[in-house]
């Protein structure tokens, strides 16, 4: 098998006490931004990345995705302990594990919920080991149409699927856009939506758009919710996490189905949030504990965290092969590769084979190492939520305000840092999405080039995008995604279904 | 509610959502109008650079629009409060001092603002039995801008902006030598 062999040749290059160290520190503060509110994966990526402009890109990466994998195991500590998702995708993950803290099976929970989330991250790496280079190579015979109706497919699936109203993901996403346009012209070369205002020339930045956003709207919300942490405490003894342990095998079948929905959820966008609510819900329909949900049943920990965690490295794989992140930080990872200097795409597994082997190998051994710094530092960081929220406050904002001046070293990026945390906290209240915008705002440009493109060899014909039987299915199933709501509505009324569901609370 | 201000509503839902509305449809028009100035038909090359985000503004525009129109229509079920009285207080206590640190950055340099920052919020803290004392206070807040220092300019070479008090430290720094 040649990804076998590259695999090794990934280890071999990451092997190194230098890589490994990084991967520890990125895990360190993976969960920390995953424990504290108001930061979070997307934002801490975007935080980290100016520091790794200095650093060889295997470096960078493996950093910044240990990082990714370090927050998502942050955020199922503040769920089960504190009852607060420390992240969006975690929220799943308070409905059972929170009781079964309050229970004094913290330590069970916590147990199950990392077990389970590395076995779940696990099989989005093999997914990745496996399928990525098939996948680039079929999509190295794409042209500049067939990767704008692969960019066009993204979008829309954003917009059928997202729980949001869609009409509220179509102005995140077209704010995205429009940021993305301000600036130099990458075509042209003339200077677009700046308004002659010398600030403006260098476009607005991504980061600074996730920082202000995700960092200060947070901070906003958490204020406004009154901030009152009222956490059990745990103590992981190797007791307790044998135990646990040997009740995992009884779970087989969820962990399989929550696998399946994780990867299938990270692959297409839907993301690590919706991947882990569906898998609840699933779990919850099918299993014979169904009274427990929501009670502390076992299975509702597993379920979600496995979902989460495998969506969450599956979503890499459409980063690394077409160049489309699955989730918000999988998009701000993108927007790093691109500052590095790579072009993320099929033509990455061709000209930086060890950047890509390097990385899927350092994911193997990244999460096996995130679950192991996990277990043994979860009352440290337990800990550090109970720091007073006039102590953390500030210094995260502070944080935050470094992270956006960094980016360009200009201080009118961290105005804008406060324009988008007003913005985030309206959006977040109004049940506007913000991934939408961050996907957007990275993926703008090349959107708009293979659109660009398309258009030249048509000379303007829309027609282009139906003028082959691929791209035309991916159109046309782009299109199926984007009226979604109305096709599966239209099907339930034509059968007489009726919508059981009553529409559910607004989730984070 | 242990206060009645605390529990009154500030500002009905559907003014919020009207105003972002009509903000994210202000952009629309701007990219709009931005779009235009650099043409957005069919030059010599293709394309002409307001192209594409012509299109992008009118999108933005016309979904801005649907959505006032749905505000409009769920006008009832919207009249519930966005944000208490109390909240928003809490909101603003929070804000107003981060909108402070940010205008004062570009006069004071970010590791001054920063350190007044930390310690203000951490002074103002009334909610806590005791409050911090002056040690403790200090050792936070510098220890913070101090690490801040570490990390970013003396570690990863990424400069910050110290101010004109850190240049003047700086020199007096270069001056010793």
């Amino acid at each position: 098998m040649s990804e076998f062999d590259s695999l090794l040749q990934g280890m071999n290059l990451i092997l190194t006490p230098g890589h490994i160290g990084l991967m520890v520190i990125g895990v360190l503060l993976g969960i920390l931004v995953g424990v504290l509110p108001g930061l979070g994966a997307p934002n801490g990526v975007a935080l980290l990345l100016p520091l790794t402009f200095t650093m060889s890109p295997v470096s960078a990466i493996i950093l910044l995705s240990c990082m990714y994998w370090g927050a998502l195991f942050g955020g199922s500590i503040t769920s089960i302990l504190f009852n607060i998702p420390g992240e969006p995708s975690s929220v799943a993950t308070t409905f059972d594990g929170y009781p079964m803290a309050r229970e004094g099976r913290a330590a069970e929970a916590l147990t199950a919920a990392f077990s389970s989330a590395l076995i779940g991250a696990l099989a989005g790496v093999l997914l990745l080991t496996f399928l990525s280079t098939r996948i680039a190579a079929f999509a190295m015979t794409f042209s500049s149409p067939e990767f704008f109706a692969v960019y066009l497919l993204a979008f829309c699936t954003f917009i059928g699927m997202s729980k949001n109203p869609p009409l509220k993901t179509v102005v995140a996403m077209m704010i995205g856009f429009a940021m993305a346009a301000v600036g130099m012209d990458t075509v042209s070369g003339n200077l677009r939506l700046t308004f002659d205002q010398p600030a403006l020339m260098t476009g607005i930045s991504f980061e600074v758009a996730v920082i202000g956003l995700f960092g200060i709207g947070e901070i906003l919300c958490t204020v406004e919710e009154g901030l009152v942490f009222r956490g059990e405490h745990a103590r992981i003894t190797p007791m307790v996490i044998l135990r646990t342990w040997a009740k995992l095998p009884r779970y087989w079948f969820t962990i399989l189905r929550s696998t399946v929905v994780g990867c299938w959820m990270g692959v297409t966008p839907g993301g690590p949030t919706a991947a882990s609510f569906m898998s609840y819900s699933i779990a919850r329909r099918f299993s014979k504990n169904r009274d427990n949900f929501g009670k502390g049943e076992i299975e509702g920990v597993i379920a979600p965290e496995t979902a989460d965690h495998a969506a969450g490295t599956s979503a890499l794989l459409p980063m690394l092969t077409l160049g489309i992140p699955g989730s918000a930080t999988a998009a701000v990872m993108l927007g790093g590769l691109m500052i590095w200097g790579l072009h993320p795409g099929p033509t990455l597994f061709a000209e930086q084979h060890d950047f890509v082997w390097g990385l899927i190998a350092s994911m193997y051994l990244g999460n096996v190492v995130s679950l192991l710094v996990v277990l043994a530092t979860v009352p440290l960081f337990a800990s550090i939520l109970r720091i007073p929220f006039s102590i953390i406050a500030p210094i995260i904002i502070m944080v935050c305000a470094i992270g956006a001046y960094s980016v360009h070293n200009s201080m009118f990026d961290v105005m804008l840092m406060l324009g988008f945390g007003a913005l985030g906290y309206l959006f977040k209240k109004l049940g506007y999405p913000i991934a939408p915008l961050v996907l957007a705002a990275v993926l703008g440009d090349k959107a708009e080039d293979a659109f660009r493109q398309s258009m030249l060899f048509s000379d303007g014909q829309l027609g282009i995008f139906w003028s082959n039987p691929l791209v035309g299915s991916l159109t046309t199933a782009a299109l199926l995604m984007l009226f979604w709501p109305l096709i599966s509505g239209g099907i339930k009324a034509a059968f007489g279904w009726r919508n059981r569901h009553a529409i559910k609370p607004k989730t984070l | 509610m242990s206060n009645s201000s605390h529990a009154t509503s500030l500002v009905g839902t559907r003014w919020v959502e009207l105003g972002l509305a009509g903000f994210t449809l202000l952009i629309g028009a701007v990219v709009m109008f931005g779009s235009i100035e650099q043409g957005i038909g069919w030059g010599d090359a293709g394309p002409e650079p307001g192209y594409f985000p012509f299109y992008i503004g009118l999108l933005l525009a016309a979904a801005s629009v649907a959505n006032g129109v749905l505000t409009f229509l769920r006008w009832k079920p919207l009249s519930i409060s966005f944000v208490s009285r109390g909240e928003f207080r809490q909101v603003l206590s929070v804000f107003i001092p981060i909108a402070l640190f940010v205008c004062a950055m570009p006069f004071t340099g970010i590791y001054l603002a920063s350190a007044v920052f930390i310690a203000w919020f951490m002074w103002r803290d009334k909610v806590r039995a005791k409050p911090y004392g002056v040690i403790m206070i200090g050792a936070v807040s510098l220890g913070a801008v101090l690490a801040s220092f570490l990390i970013f300019d003396l570690w990863f070479k990424v400069p910050l902006d110290a101010g004109p008090l850190g240049d003047l430290i700086a020199m007096a720094g270069r001056s010793l030598k």
